[in-house]
């Protein structure tokens, strides 16, 4: 599956010559301008999810404990011009930094942040409203990461 | 806010051409939805007019009209919500800790339980995406036999929003409860023909990767047939049984949605194709058998909650057509690619990851899978229509009554068990 030609020229404006089908990995500083791009010239106005993955410290590769934040979004059809397409492009963040929100640009991003900021623990900076969206307030730790047993016992959930 | 749209007879068929609609994106999108204002979700209450007596009510946990364990905090001025703050979780299982740790035939009986109002879709998502990680080719007749069976769902599960979307509406249609115990006796003829298949009325585990678990047994598309020919008669009654002035007044006008908005958001299926946006997955990405088949998508301009009755009826209708015309191609052959292996659990894809979506009854339900190689997935994100038609309320509640706010939960029909996980 390769991308259409308008996004491979957008990539390119932004120095991403790299398009496997997982997508681009992009410069945390340059996301939001990317994503703006995305959407208002490209239009790429269905947001479809943000996903955080949490890769913990390799010693074989010496990679640090670090998390990658994938977004997808799509284009709908539009009738003999173009089909639709999903676009996903990547981000890693290492564990402690903050990754910038992309609420400002897709409304969507909003919640799916706040998922994962609360089940992988990944900050997003200037998310206006960064709460725990599906466990309760004051629970401990985050569940997807992976040093998070599943059999962990909290009081006075069990 | 009503919108001066008006509507065809239910019975047409096809949609009006004289809306008025603008170009965004390339886009057309009907020119009075971009003129709706979009509240501000964030609203700080605190710099609220202070003289306004403010109240907080808690709709939910609860609440029945909630459908499942909701909590909206509404901040009431009068009658008038003014901001709406969802607090989710109730039914918060962790699948996809879950799918961490089990292996990916094990994974198709948890996430039946996701949408349990439609488990068919749940498990074609999910085992598609499972397939595309291990590039496995379906044969045909299991392509076919998902393809029905995903759309005699499709049926059920829109059988059952109508009936509990007239609980909601309440007193216009025959004190709410008629219709409800009417659509689940429609609903109760779909589940006989799954239990028919695969020996259980819901939850069916059928699906596995590669292919089908349950062939068709012998008389079964004759049963099929008359099923969907009973309820197509059905439907035409419910038709009937919901015109009436009560239903519309509740329903027209009553939270309209903004298509870009709602794009921005990830809202898809009926309630997209509500506000204007002829999208529809099984055209237009075509999966499964749905290449074999025409299919047209049923789309209203109008936004608000009558015109997502309109197009769920419309959709039940092209869903019994597309459930009856693939009937009739069912090709012959094997129902599952997989050959007999050492244990049934030993399937292990290379690493790398993989996103597919189908066309659930509430919109583009999408599994990603990445892989590490081993027995398990390495992140299993399942991707719910329900939680993103969910974010739509901060947006609709402010400006609008309670008992609107009602018929606009019932209208945007997402199921909590899938927008938890």
């Amino acid at each position: 599956m390769a991308f259409s030609e308008d996004i491979v020229r957008l990539c390119e404006r932004f120095g991403l010559t790299e398009l496997p089908d997982e997508g681009p990995v992009v410069e945390r500083k340059d996301v939001v301008a990317f994503a703006h791009a995305l959407k208002d010239e490209l239009g790429f106005f269905f947001f479809v999810y943000c996903v955080a993955t949490h890769y913990p410290a390799d010693e074989k590769t010496e990679q640090p404990d670090r998390t990658l934040v994938t977004y997808r979004v799509r284009r709908l059809p539009i009738p003999g011009v173009r089909p639709t397409e999903t676009f996903p492009f990547r981000l890693w963040v290492p564990t402690g930094d903050t990754t910038p929100s992309l609420t400002s640009v897709w409304a969507g991003a909003d919640w799916q942040e706040r998922e994962q900021f609360d089940l992988v623990g990944t900050v997003f900076e200037g998310h206006p409203d960064l709460r725990r969206l599906m466990m309760p307030e004051d629970w401990p730790g985050h569940p997807l990461r992976r040093e998070y047993a599943i059999e962990t016992q909290h009081f006075p959930w069990r | 806010m009503t919108v001066g749209t008006t509507y065809e007879t239910p019975r047409a068929g096809e949609r009006k051409g004289e809306v008025r609609t603008v170009n965004v994106g390339g886009m057309r999108v009907p020119y009075h939805l971009t003129l709706l204002e979009r509240p501000d979700p964030y609203l700080d209450i605190d710099s609220y007019d202070p003289e306004a007596d403010l109240m907080a009510l808690n709709m939910g946990p609860q609440h029945p009209s909630t459908h499942g364990v909701l909590r909206v905090k509404l901040y009431l001025d009068g009658e008038t919500c003014i901001k709406a703050v969802p607090y989710l979780g109730y039914l918060h299982r962790g699948v996809e800790k879950l799918c961490e740790k089990l292996t990916y035939v094990q994974i198709t009986p948890i996430v039946d339980k996701n949408d349990y109002v439609s488990p068919m879709m749940n498990e074609l998502a999910i085992n598609m995406a499972f397939e595309a990680l291990l590039k496995v080719e379906v044969p045909p007749r299991a392509l076919f036999i998902r393809t029905v069976c995903a759309e005699i769902q499709r049926v059920a599960s829109h059988l059952l929003w109508l009936g509990t979307f007239g609980l909601d509406v309440g007193g216009g249609i025959g004190g709410g409860a008629t219709l409800f115990m009417h659509t689940f006796r429609e609903r109760e003829m779909c589940l006989d023909l799954f239990e028919n298949l695969t020996g259980c009325r819901f939850h069916y585990n059928t699906h596995q990767v590669g292919g089908n678990r349950h062939d068709i047994p012998e008389g079964w598309d004759q049963k099929v047939k008359r099923a969907l020919g009973h309820i197509a008669s059905r439907v035409d009654e419910y038709e009937a049984f919901v015109e009436n002035p009560i239903f519309k007044a509740r329903t027209i006008g009553v939270g309209v949605i903004d298509p870009i908005l709602a794009m921005e958001l990830g809202v898809c299926g009926p309630i997209l194709r509500a506000s204007g946006i002829d999208f529809d997955l099984r055209r237009d990405a075509p999966y499964a058998a749905y290449d074999k088949v025409e299919i047209n998508v049923p789309v209203e301009t109008a936004g608000d909650a009558y015109a997502r009755y309109l197009v769920r009826v419309r959709e039940m209708r092209e869903s019994i057509r597309i459930a009856l015309t693939l009937l009739d191609g069912v090709p012959e052959g094997p129902i599952s690619a997989l050959k007999p292996v050492k244990g049934p659990t030993n399937v292990k894809p290379k690493p790398g990851e993989a996103y597919v979506s189908i066309e659930s009854p509430r919109g583009e339900l999408g599994t990603y899978v990445i892989s590490d190689g081993s027995p398990n997935p390495y992140r299993c994100k399942l991707r719910p229509p329900s939680l993103h038609a969910a974010a739509l309320l901060p947006y609709l509640a402010p400006g609008s009554m309670v008992s609107d706010i009602v018929a606009t939960l019932g209208s945007l029909d997402f199921i909590l068990g899938e927008v938890d996980r």
